[in-house]
């Protein structure tokens, strides 16, 4: 990696903050590292030596929590229940962004000003009244209503995260495809799309973080046995204190897909985070 | 001959509506699922319903709410856990002007710190409620020096603490990366005229540095307080469900208690009410400073 340093910096003190960055990291992935370690051992043996290393290791707890506390199918379903959210939301996000951010549309201005502010509403607004809608309309512990909730909770942010990104490509592109005269679906299919595509990368990469990572909805429209891997999750913790090796190993696997994630994208999903906080 | 003038902007008519018929799927579906609902809330906030009958009892249930003991100490709890935002922004300053000096691996740095926030708040209240109960590292290794063990959760303070240890450990990574932004955007020849002056690194940091971020420090501040007051419902809920007693409930945590009380759903809908207009005021505020700011 190309390392720019600081001209300005002594070169004598940049061991100490080198240090002291690097003991602050350990603070964040220490915990981690000791999460697999104790999900990978028996209750008794960490019990013996919490501490240490475990004296055997063993995959017992990922199989308790798939046989007995249906973490598997836990997993299964928010996957499905992310991927069909996150899908529908951003090809609407996509299309309302590219309409309100190219086009002089009948009441854009009123159309962008209310996806802007309905950003504020906390979801603790929402609860209630969504609850009712829902059972009057029978959603209440179906999949497609908590599918309904994510896509229209998430639509403020997706269609003023596209409708940044479309202002921000090059006007001349798409004004010559126009002036060829291709039409709105043609220019947005063939030139505008493929140029946003890093954009709407990353508007999937977060939207799915958040949707796999919800849990308020979850809770109050799936009935247990229907239920979500975070909710899952926060159940067992509450549940089960006394058996840390069963909790580490949840954790672990709710934990795995988000910083899988990170992983193979952290660039895009900072930018985009920054984002969120530049609003 | 059909004037072309007419022609192009008869299709240019063709192509906004056709614009205003794509945004329109995501309009409709916000002003359904997000608008309305904020107004069925406030309708609700003014009566007493079970959610199928509704009887109208005009600001009732607001007057309850502010008379109520209860939400006063769940306030004050809120502003107790306003502690972790001068905690956070010390810790996020601290890493961002040491980033900014590029060391070695600053960029890995910089993806560490980021680690807590790809997972959820519940998942980090999971973690560190396992870490700190009766069986968890902290008390194995409280109990290893030859210590007793704590029971964290069962004494208000103690659990403020934790969960105020678990914001700022959570969330700092990102507001550094916010901070660091805001001091890349700092014209890099000043830092080179002042070295030259004979300026020293602290003597930079304090006179240079930090005044030219602190519109950007503000602004964190304000999303923190932010955060304070609506999002911790994740933590409170998988850490504390609350307790002990009220002594960790949050006004977000109380506004998902008293929502599915049998009975009643108004208190808890004006309840969500006052927090939404709480929230609405300080964003509005935050907009206000951040742009006189931008102006001058």
């Amino acid at each position: 990696m190309a390392e720019e340093t600081s001209l300005l910096l002594a070169r004598k003190a940049r061991p100490p903050i080198f240090i002291a960055l690097s003991l602050l990291a350990l603070t964040v992935v220490y915990p981690f590292v000791y999460l697999v370690i104790t999900s990978l051992r028996s209750n008794t043996d960490y019990l013996r030596n919490p501490l240490g290393l475990p004296a055997e290791w063993t995959l017992h707890n990922f199989v308790v929590l798939l046989n007995a506390y249906g973490v598997g199918d836990a997993f299964m379903r928010t996957l499905a229940v992310a991927v069909v959210a996150v899908l529908i939301e951003v090809v609407l996000a996509s299309l309302a962004g590219y309409s309100l951010a190219r086009y002089a549309v009948p009441g854009g201005k009123l159309i962008t000003g209310a996806f802007v502010s309905v950003m504020l509403i906390p979801g603790q607004v929402l609860i209630i009244p969504i609850y009712l809608m829902l059972s009057k309309l029978g959603l209440v512990g179906s999949y497609g209503g908590l599918v309904l909730v994510y896509v229209a909770t998430g639509l403020p942010f997706a269609t003023f995260f596209m409708i940044l990104s479309y202002r921000s490509l090059p006007q001349d592109v798409l004004e010559a495809a126009r002036v060829d005269g291709a039409g709105f679906f043609r220019t947005y299919f063939w030139v505008a799309m493929p140029m946003g595509v890093a954009s709407t990368a990353t508007l999937v990469m977060l939207e799915f973080l958040g949707k796999w990572n919800e849990l308020l909805f979850a809770l109050i429209l799936l009935p247990a046995d229907k239920q979500l891997l975070t909710p899952t999750l926060a159940q067992i913790g509450g549940k089960l204190d006394t058996n840390q090796p069963l909790v580490s190993a949840g954790l672990v696997v709710t934990a795995f897909v988000p910083l899988l994630l990170l992983v193979a994208a952290s660039n895009y999903i900072m930018k985009g985070m920054g984002m969120i906080g530049a609003k | 001959m059909a004037d072309p003038v007419v022609r192009v902007s008869g299709w240019r008519r063709r192509e906004r509506r056709l614009a205003l018929l794509a945004a329109l799927p995501a309009f409709l579906i916000v002003a359904a699922f997000m608008v309305y609902p904020v107004g069925f809330a406030i309708y609700i906030s003014f009566t007493q319903t079970n959610g199928l009958r509704y009887k109208w009892v005009g600001l009732k249930n607001y007057l309850d709410i502010l008379n109520d003991p209860i939400v006063r100490a769940v306030f004050v709890n809120n502003l107790v856990f306003l502690i972790s935002v001068p905690l956070l922004i010390f810790v996020a300053l601290l890493v961002s002007v040491l980033m900014f000096e590029k060391v070695r691996g600053w960029k890995a740095f910089r993806v560490l710190f980021f680690i807590p926030n790809v997972l959820s708040v519940a998942l980090i209240g999971t973690m560190f409620r396992s870490a700190f109960g009766y069986y968890g590292v902290v008390n194995s290794a409280i109990a290893a020096t030859g210590g007793q063990r704590v029971s964290f959760f069962t004494e208000g303070s103690l659990a403020i603490f934790v969960i105020i240890l678990a914001l700022v450990w959570s969330g700092f990574g990102y507001q550094s990366l916010l901070l660091l932004s805001g001091l890349s955007a700092i014209d890099q020849q000043i830092f080179e005229a002042a070295a030259l002056d004979g300026a020293g690194w602290w003597r930079r940091l304090w006179s240079i540095t930090l005044p030219n971020i602190r519109m950007m420090l503000g602004f964190v501040f304000i999303i923190n307080v932010l955060y304070t007051f609506s999002s911790l419902f994740g933590f409170i809920y998988v850490m504390t469900a609350g307790g002990p007693g009220y002594a960790t409930t949050t006004i977000d945590y109380l506004v998902f208690l008293k929502a599915f009380q049998p009975g009643n759903l108004g208190p808890g809908a004006a309840l969500a009410v006052l927090l939404f207009l709480f929230i609405g005021i300080l964003t509005l505020v935050q907009n206000r400073v951040f742009r006189l700011g931008k102006e001058s």
